[in-house]
């Protein structure tokens, strides 16, 4: 992380469409090696960064580097470098599953025919399948086998996992630290602030096209209040007095439920032992707490968007 | 009054159970699609009527007096007539009304069918293509209530069609009850082919093969009408399996009589009842007809632009190919047909299709018709690209190393190669036909050769598409349909309607010579393969400096 210049490296992009500003004056560093979370919710600017990144759309503002170009003039030989997996996979729908990766990783350059078939056999994808047929989630892996077998030095990955089940997101994760270990670099972005966490050395919070805080894990845990609620034996008056202790009610068959501050989880969880915990739940904060505590945005519940109206 | 609400709330609930749970939301959804084609109903809708207010003034001037009309009736009439226009009722003393009906009023049909085609693909399999009826369906809103309200608007457009088509024909003092006839002719055959599109919504998964299997219904009628109506005066047995020959059959003004539009309902309703019972049968988003496996590993050659562009552009050079061959082919079939009336044709219609051997003006006509379709088939083409981007699928190629300009210039190249062939394999198809027939192997040359001359013309539209594609890219499609529009307009009517020059100068298939029936001249084909080749480049640049748009 030292030494080496940036991978990405953004300062005061500006894009807007019409009126809206989708990117604000953002700021964004990625190292050399590092897998970087960039979080925020729907309509942050998480795509239209990734765009300006390849060089589909043109910052009105704003300075970026990539790879030691310019997304925007040296747009070819820089995407023989990487490789990008959209938000939303559309693939052609008389070609099949198989057909797409291939192309895909042909257009780019190299790739690892081994490591596709075996990328294939752990995404549990059938390639034989014409992509008209594939749910969002198997378009999603067509998309993510391609890149993975593809020998670059970037991954931009905008939101990977929407459409993959819990099973194949473990299956994402392994390869995702496997490109980590083959020294690749990864831009992965997530509304869901959970799936980040388990991957990236760093992360960046966007909100409103503007990026609100970078930093490792431990950094932003200042940030982060974890919900729990817990099933105890004893009375839990002193719990409430302990620092870092948020919001403590306590009903009728003595169930309690609190936040506590991410750095102070331990002294919290020592303080319980003794209580006679007969059952413990703890929940990470969503990414729309975090935001809400901090900035004060408004909560939209919108994880999984399959509603239009109420 | 408790009792009351409680009385009252389960029935209603155990209602909404029933039969009428699938249908709710019929309503909301009916005033939505409204609402999002309140541009599109309307200009198809205004389109059909401006046809009628153009025709309707048009013909007092190329037939100042109902007598005058009597020399270019033998167009309508003879079989080749026929085979374009319809049965020719009434031909025998023609007035303003039956030329109407017999030679104008076939195109509402066909318009009227096209409409209803595209409205009731574009509500019901673009939406669950695009997932968009999921979002749709998850609210209260039962499962045919999609099919029913595209079925009502597909209803209540036809019904306005009808009105405008008839009130406007009569302003023209047509009689009321031919109008009345050629108005809701117009709208039963869109109401028949919303029947037909409900049903292949249902069988194919994706949106332009729903719309092509309708399409391919409408062009078998448009085959079946014309070969019928060709076979005699009043159309034949196979006019009678048409929808499209329907309408004409009411003979507007002539006989007037509505049982054949009867068929159109019945037609429509057995469609609605198949579409309800297949639909009843599927998964939100599936097709009935399912996909093979195919192959597991991509072919060497599709890992270049040039290798994606053939194999995505591929189907639509063969399915356009083949159409336009057919026609191509059937229309050559002709000649001798319309050699053997040479004799017994007015000047009028001499001077429409060229002052020479009437043959050879219609031998140069058939090149003309094979070069509006082709200049369609390019307009359709470049069109792909418009959907590759807008769907992201043009952002993935050109995220890989792929530049814009290999990305759109591949594109351009197949559909340069996609006309080239279609005029080739067209050219030799017809002139085979016609050699055939007239007995004459030269022939066979000639009419190659006139397709081979258009070509260049053609492309012309291709460059054009590029420039629009690169600059202005939501101005192709109605730019570019219009301008096959005038091609058609100028190429079937320009000489009988008498157009100014600068209109008919307008479509490009109007600068090269009339082969067989002029001389071969180098000098306007130089000049449109040289605008050809300038759109191109115009529109590679434009591409290379816009954004790249998504949905
Ligand atoms: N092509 C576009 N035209 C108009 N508005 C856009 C376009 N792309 C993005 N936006 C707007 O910009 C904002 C940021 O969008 P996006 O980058 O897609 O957010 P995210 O990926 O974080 O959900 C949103 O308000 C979105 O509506
Ligand atoms: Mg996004």
């Amino acid at each position: 992380m030292s030494g080496s210049a940036p991978v990405i490296s953004a300062s005061g992009l500006v894009k807007t469409f019409g009126k809206t500003r989708a990117l604000d004056g953002l700021d964004l560093e990625v190292a050399q090696g590092e897998v970087h979370g960039y979080l925020g919710p729907n309509g942050a600017g998480k795509s239209t960064t990734m765009r300006v990144l390849l060089g589909m759309l043109r910052p009105d503002e704003g300075r970026v580097r990539m790879l030691g170009g310019d997304p925007w003039a040296d747009a070819v030989a820089l995407h023989a470098r990487l490789a990008y997996v959209p938000g939303d996979v559309e693939l052609w729908p008389n070609l099949t599953g198989g057909e797409a990766i291939d192309l895909l990783a042909r257009l780019r350059g190299h790739f690892d025919r081994a490591r596709r078939d075996e990328l294939c056999e752990r995404f549990q994808l059938d390639p034989t399948k014409k992509a008209r047929t594939y749910s969002k989630g198997n378009r999603q892996k067509v998309a993510l086998i391609s890149a993975l077998a593809s020998d670059v030095e970037l991954l931009l990955l905008d939101e990977p996992t929407a459409g993959l089940d819990p099973l194949m997101e473990v299956v994402f994760q392994q390869a995702i630290r496997e490109a980590k270990e083959a020294g690749r670099t990864v831009l992965l972005s997530s509304h869901i602030l959970a799936q980040v966490e388990v991957l990236a050395d760093r992360i960046s919070i966007v909100r409103q096209g503007t990026v609100v805080e970078t930093g490792s894990l431990r950094d932003l845990r200042h940030m982060t209040r974890t919900t729990v609620i817990a099933d105890l034996g004893r009375p839990a008056d002193g719990l409430g007095r302990l620092a870092g202790v948020h919001e403590l009610t306590t009903d009728e068959d003595g169930q309690v439920r609190f936040q506590v501050d991410g750095d102070h989880v331990d002294e919290v969880v020592r303080a319980l032992a003794p209580l006679g915990v007969r059952a413990l739940v703890a929940h990470p904060p969503t990414l729309e707490q975090l935001l809400m505590r901090h900035y004060g945005d408004a909560v939209e519940p919108r994880d999984e968007p399959v509603e239009v109206a109420r | 009054m408790s009792a009351t609400v409680a009385t009252t709330v389960p029935r209603r609930s155990r209602h909404a159970h029933g039969r009428s749970a699938t249908l709710a939301g019929t309503g909301t959804l009916v005033r939505f699609m409204l609402r999002r084609d309140r541009i599109k109903l309307p200009a198809w809708v205004g389109g059909m009527g401006l046809y009628v207010v153009y025709i309707g003034a048009a013909l007092p001037v190329l037939a100042p007096t109902e007598e005058d009309l009597a020399a270019v009736t033998p167009m309508l009439e003879q079989p080749v007539g026929r085979m374009f226009t319809g049965p020719a009722y009434g031909m025998d003393s023609p007035t303003y009304e039956t030329f109407f009906a017999g030679g104008y009023a076939p195109y509402l049909f066909l318009i009227a069918a096209l409409m209803s085609i595209m409205l009731v693909t574009r509500h019901l399999r673009v939406e669950e293509q695009t997932g968009r009826a999921e979002l749709v369906r998850a609210n209260v809103t039962g499962r045919h209530a999609p099919l029913t309200a595209a079925l009502v608007v597909a209803l209540i457009t036809n019904a306005v069609a009808a009105v405008v088509v008839s009130v406007l024909a009569m302003a023209y003092g047509f009689g009321a009850e031919g109008s009345w006839l050629v108005g809701v002719g117009t709208g039963t055959t869109g109401l028949a082919f919303a029947g037909v599109a409900a049903v292949t919504v249902q069988l194919a998964e994706h949106s332009r093969s729903a719309a092509g299997m309708a399409g391919a219904v409408l062009a078998g009628a448009y085959v079946l009408r014309a070969l019928g109506d060709m076979a005699a005066v009043g159309g034949s047995a196979l006019s009678w399996v048409s929808p499209l020959g329907w309408p004409a059959q009411t003979a507007p003004y002539v006989l007037d009589r509505w049982w054949p539009l009867l068929l159109h309902l019945a037609l429509a309703v057995a469609g609605a009842v198949a579409a309800y019972a297949l639909q009843a049968r599927r998964d939100l988003g599936a097709g009935l007809l399912s996909a093979r496996p195919g192959a597991p590993y991509a072919r060497p050659a599709l890992g270049t632009p040039l290798g994606l562009a053939a194999r995505l552009q591929r189907g639509a050079v063969i399915g356009w190919g083949v159409g336009i061959l057919a026609i191509g082919a059937v229309d050559g079939a002709f000649t001798d047909v319309m050699a053997d009336s040479v004799e017994s044709m007015p000047a009028a219609v001499q001077e429409m299709f060229g002052m020479e051997a009437l043959v050879n003006g219609y031998l140069a006509f058939l090149a003309v018709f094979t070069g509006y379709l082709t200049a369609a088939y390019v307009v359709f083409a470049v069109q792909g690209l418009r959907s590759e981007e807008g769907s992201g699928r043009a952002e993935a190629v050109l995220a890989t190393s792929t530049s814009r300009t290999a990305w759109v210039g591949s594109h351009l190249l197949v559909i340069a190669a996609g006309a080239a062939l279609i005029s080739v394999v067209t050219g030799l198809g017809t002139g085979l036909a016609v050699a055939t027939v007239m007995d004459d192997w030269a022939l066979l040359g000639e009419v190659l050769w006139a397709h081979l001359n258009l070509l260049p013309a053609v492309l012309v539209v291709l460059g054009l598409c590029a420039v629009l594609f690169g600059w202005a890219p939501p101005l192709l499609a109605p730019v570019g349909w219009a301008v096959v529009g005038l091609m058609i307009f100028v190429g079937n009517f320009g000489e009988l309607l008498d157009l100014p020059d600068w209109i008919a100068s307008l479509s490009p298939l109007s600068h090269p010579a009339q082969i067989p029936a002029e001389e071969f001249a180098a000098g306007p084909l130089v000049v449109l393969a040289a605008l050809a080749v300038v759109g191109v480049a115009l529109g590679l640049l434009g591409f290379r400096r816009r954004e790249v748009q998504a949905r």
